[in-house]
């Protein structure tokens, strides 16, 4: 469980600022990279930290370096593009190597999904009456832990949280057509998935299109769409807001009697507002698709949505360059949403050190690769995301239309305790079905062998302590601070 | 079969043998362990409760012989029961509760409260009444400035369970310098005991080395926050646990209701005598763009009826002169309804002050329904002087200080 040598970057000088590890490089230019390394050897043997601080203090923390190991990099590939991994994914995905591993998960599209699909229960929309929320809840953590394409589901995560709708308003039907339509258009371009939520049956009805029409036009979407979805506050005034609202008029549900079980919906041309409308300077009879035509192309919109594709997979608060590359890459390439995931996947700065366990895992994240360390049936997916609501996250019933605040918001003290008593509970009940795994390929799987002196003298403890007791063992390393970051 | 609890009783404390236990934890302990029966009948509650989504003041607070009140509203007026406050005003049919109040001199309504330049965004104006500052922004919360001026002056008990909020989310009203806790129940707020092969293995001695251990070795600012929080989660643990759990409520809670839920937890706290000083709850639902009548009188109706059981359980427990209950909401919402049977974003909104400190009655001044701007109502009272009310009169905190600037002091509290 030795921390990984630092080596020679292979980042060329002349590269720009956003492709370069800025940190490491300050390391190597002042030639302090064996010094960091040995600071860090010091630091594992308890010594004394504030005379390691002075060596290292230009690095961000105590992990230097551990990107420079390549099952490491495809590690934290695999926590950030999908939901981590255990032993025989990790070993596959090793063994491509880097470059055909992220290029595996990208174009997952050719990756054959059918044992997932044919291990998950029925969920029939067409019956009309409504699955209840722990089925589709435990439907879709299922697929987080054993799909053959991780980034797919993950994707499907990051629009959720994005282009929210929730339970508390539409019904379990409409969020589970919603989740079907993130999954289909997950990577692809942003005009197309946002005409299409437009008209999504669960939004619709979260944010009250399917009561917004010619003469009695609703607010609730066309601003949301432009706050939260698009440019961000501060790009458009309340009269664009107002004038938007009829725009979207026209799409309605059928049966209205039945509201929260319409999966599909309708362009009624009486209820749209044809009307000249005047939005951001310009006028015309504008649709919905219009405005989404005319949003999508801001620099706003592309800053923002670069950002928090950057902020999602990466670290949080990017520099500028870093933004505008990504925002460059988005106009670049058609709006298209899997070229600027390709983009991030390739940047030195998603190797960085500083994006190195710089993201709180997500409920999700946290349920899902326990389930993956510990093994569940639908039964135990379904209890499990049942699980997720005391640590923060109910998937499918987002807090509010900005979804979840995520980062530090996740770690309060009644979250953490949940966390780490998921874990307990998940090891206990899996406690004789466990595979038997030392501790050294635990820590290689689940925390990168890479731990604080305390961690990783502490586990050696437990382990030799109680060298029976393989779900403790997988408990203790569940709950370890390594194990809550990303 | 040893019990935890009986350990800490008699001071032993097991789980700190021999691990170097960080001094603002054991300390915490010793305080809470302390203080916590004997909180001094000086200590003063606030619960804030938020009414999120922009809660409808003109249906909350009525102004049922306004005519444009009539006009702006042809299908979400409500013509029959308003609860009379005077001549012009009156509670929505469902605040009974809160009108028996009005009426013992136990609530204090302040109409028309905003801020100037509203923000129509949920977040931005939701950010403004957190922090107390028309930028918003992400900075410590009003109420958080508050616990951090009590552990200035040396009047913090100094452990995790000063400020609480019912939920899994610390709201951002009490983002601070010092623990605050979020509660889901107190009976499953403690870390689950460690099995192997039906013998209990201490799990809390090595997870404070590993937590304690990543403080400085993780990164910034995680490892820290991860080493506080299990401090902060293990201490309030510990005194949850250390407490006699015998409240029994002194009221009926409705049930299926989650802000009776909410309110029971907090009245569980309080009565356990825990050192809370402020606690937070939210009841949600109030955003509604279409239909809104049906879901608004339903959430009004929960509103009172745990309002009123929670004043009852406290006054019960003979604690009702101690809890002060105030009532926000990001914004009101448009006067004129739109066309889906709801109402669009809005402003200004009245503020309920609820319990026995409570100076009662109607405070401030009604907005008129036709001077408006953009559809909305003109604010008549800064939000920041109910605060300042609260802060100076209720908390005995220096208002201005905290607040950042000096606001109009309102007589709403009893001196």
């Amino acid at each position: 469980m030795d921390d990984a040598p630092v080596t020679t970057s292979p980042a060329p000088a002349n590269r720009p600022i956003w492709q370069r590890p800025v940190s490491r490089r300050v390391v190597l230019a002042t030639g302090a990279t064996g010094a960091a390394a040995a600071a860090m050897a010091v630091l594992w043997k308890g010594n004394d930290l504030s005379q390691i601080l002075n060596h290292v203090r230009d690095l961000t923390h105590g992990y230097q370096g551990a990107l420079s190991n390549e099952r490491v990099r495809v590690a934290h590939l695999l926590r950030r593009a999908g939901f981590g991994a255990i032993k025989t994914e990790l070993d596959h995905y090793a063994a491509m190597g880097q470059a055909a591993a992220t290029e595996a998960l990208l174009n997952y599209s050719k990756t054959s999904n059918t044992t997932l699909e044919s291990q998950l229960p029925t969920i029939d929309v067409t019956t009309g009456t409504q699955p209840t929320a722990a089925s589709i809840q435990g439907w879709w953590l299922q697929r987080m832990v054993e799909t053959a394409r991780p980034l797919e589901e993950k994707m499907t995560l990051f629009w959720h949280g994005l282009l929210t709708s929730g339970l508390d308003k539409a019904g379990t039907t409409q969020m589970f057509t919603q989740n079907q339509l993130y999954r289909s258009l997950a990577l692809g371009n942003f005009d197309a998935l946002l005409k299409a939520v437009s008209k999504d049956p669960a939004m619709m009805v979260y944010l009250d299109t399917e009561t917004n029409r010619n003469g009695k036009p609703n607010e609730n979407y066309a601003r949301e769409l432009m706050e939260l979805f698009t440019t961000g506050i501060g790009h458009y005034t309340e009269d664009d807001v107002r004038e938007s609202a009829r725009a979207f008029t026209g799409w309605t549900l059928p049966g209205a009697k039945q509201l929260r079980y319409a999966t599909t919906s309708v362009f009624v041309a009486r209820l749209h507002d044809a009307g000249a409308k005047t939005f951001m300077g310009k006028t015309g009879n504008f649709t919905g698709d219009d405005i989404v035509e005319m949003l999508v192309p801001l620099r706003a919109t592309a800053v923002r949505l670069t950002t928090r594709l950057f902020s999602f997979f990466a670290y949080p608060n990017p520099d500028p360059e870093i933004v505008n590359h990504l925002a460059d890459t988005f106009q670049k390439a058609h709006y298209n949403v899997g070229a600027v995931v390709k983009e991030i996947f390739a940047m030195d700065a998603f190797y960085s050190d500083k994006a190195y366990r710089a993201l709180v895992k997500t409920p999700a994240e946290l349920v899902a690769q326990t389930l993956k360390a510990t093994g569940a049936t639908t039964k135990g997916y379904t209890a499990a995301a049942g699980a997720m609501g005391p640590m923060g996250q109910v998937l499918f019933y987002p807090p509010n239309v900005a979804g979840w605040p995520g980062g530090t918001s996740w770690i309060n003290s009644s979250t953490l305790l949940n966390r780490i008593n998921f874990a307990n509970a998940a090891t206990v009940r899996s406690r004789t079905t466990l595979p038997t795994q030392p501790l050294a390929q635990l820590s290689d799987t689940l925390i990168d062998a890479n731990a604080s002196a305390a961690t990783r003298d502490g586990l050696q403890a437990f382990a030799a302590a109680h060298p029976d007791d393989q779900a403790g063992l997988l408990f203790m390393v569940l709950a370890t601070p390594e194990f809550q970051l990303n | 079969m040893f019990s935890r609890r009986d350990f800490i009783k008699q001071g032993l404390l097991p789980v700190f043998a021999g691990s170097a236990v960080p001094s603002v934890f054991a300390n915490g302990v010793a305080a809470a362990a302390a203080d916590a029966p004997n909180a001094t009948p000086s200590d003063r509650i606030l619960v804030l409760l938020q009414l999120a989504g922009g809660n409808d003041g003109l249906n909350t607070v009525i102004p049922f012989q306004d005519g444009a009140y009539h006009d702006a509203r042809p299908t979400l007026r409500q013509d029959q029961g308003v609860l009379r406050l005077n001549a012009q005003l009156g509670l929505h049919p469902n605040l009974k509760g809160l009108k028996a109040s009005f009426d013992a001199g136990q609530l204090a309504i302040v109409q028309g409260v905003g801020y100037p330049n509203p923000n129509l965004s949920h977040f931005a104006s939701m950010s403004v009444w957190e922090t107390a500052s028309v930028q918003g922004g992400i900075g410590d919360g009003w109420l958080g400035r508050y616990l951090n001026y009590l552990d200035q002056v040396g009047e913090s008990p100094n452990h995790a369970l000063e400020g609480v909020s019912a939920g899994s989310l610390v709201p951002p009203e009490l983002r601070s310098k010092t623990p605050v806790t979020a509660l889901q129940s107190l009976k499953t707020f403690r870390l689950q005991p460690v099995n192997e092969h039906g013998t209990i293995v201490g799990a809390e001695n090595p997870l404070m080395k590993f937590y304690g251990g990543f403080k400085t070795a993780g990164p910034a600012p995680f490892g820290a926050l991860l080493d506080t929080t299990l401090q902060e989660a293990l201490q309030a643990s510990h005194a949850l646990q250390a407490t006699d759990a015998s409240y029994q409520p002194k009221a009926t809670y409705p049930t299926n209701s989650p802000i009776a839920s909410s309110l029971k937890l907090v009245a569980e706290t309080i009565v356990s005598g825990l050192g809370v000083r402020v606690a937070h709850v939210t009841l949600g639902g109030f955003d509604n763009h279409s239909r809104e009548k049906p879901v608004h009188d339903k959430l009004l109706l929960d509103l009172d009826l745990a309002l009123a059981a929670f004043m009852q359980d406290l006054q019960g427990h003979g604690l009702g002169d101690r809890v002060l209950v105030m009532t926000w909401s990001e914004f009101g919402r448009r006067v004129k309804e739109n066309g889906s049977a709801g109402t669009d974003h809005g402003t200004a909104a009245p503020m309920f002050l609820l319990g026995a400190p409570v100076q009662g009655g109607l405070y401030g001044q009604q907005p008129s329904l036709t001077d408006l701007n953009n559809g909305n109502l003109k604010f008549t009272t800064d939000f920041r002087s109910v605060y300042a009310s609260v802060l100076q009169n209720y908390l005995k905190a220096p208002a201005s200080e905290l607040l950042g600037g000096n606001y109009e002091i309102l007589p709403l509290l009893k001196a």
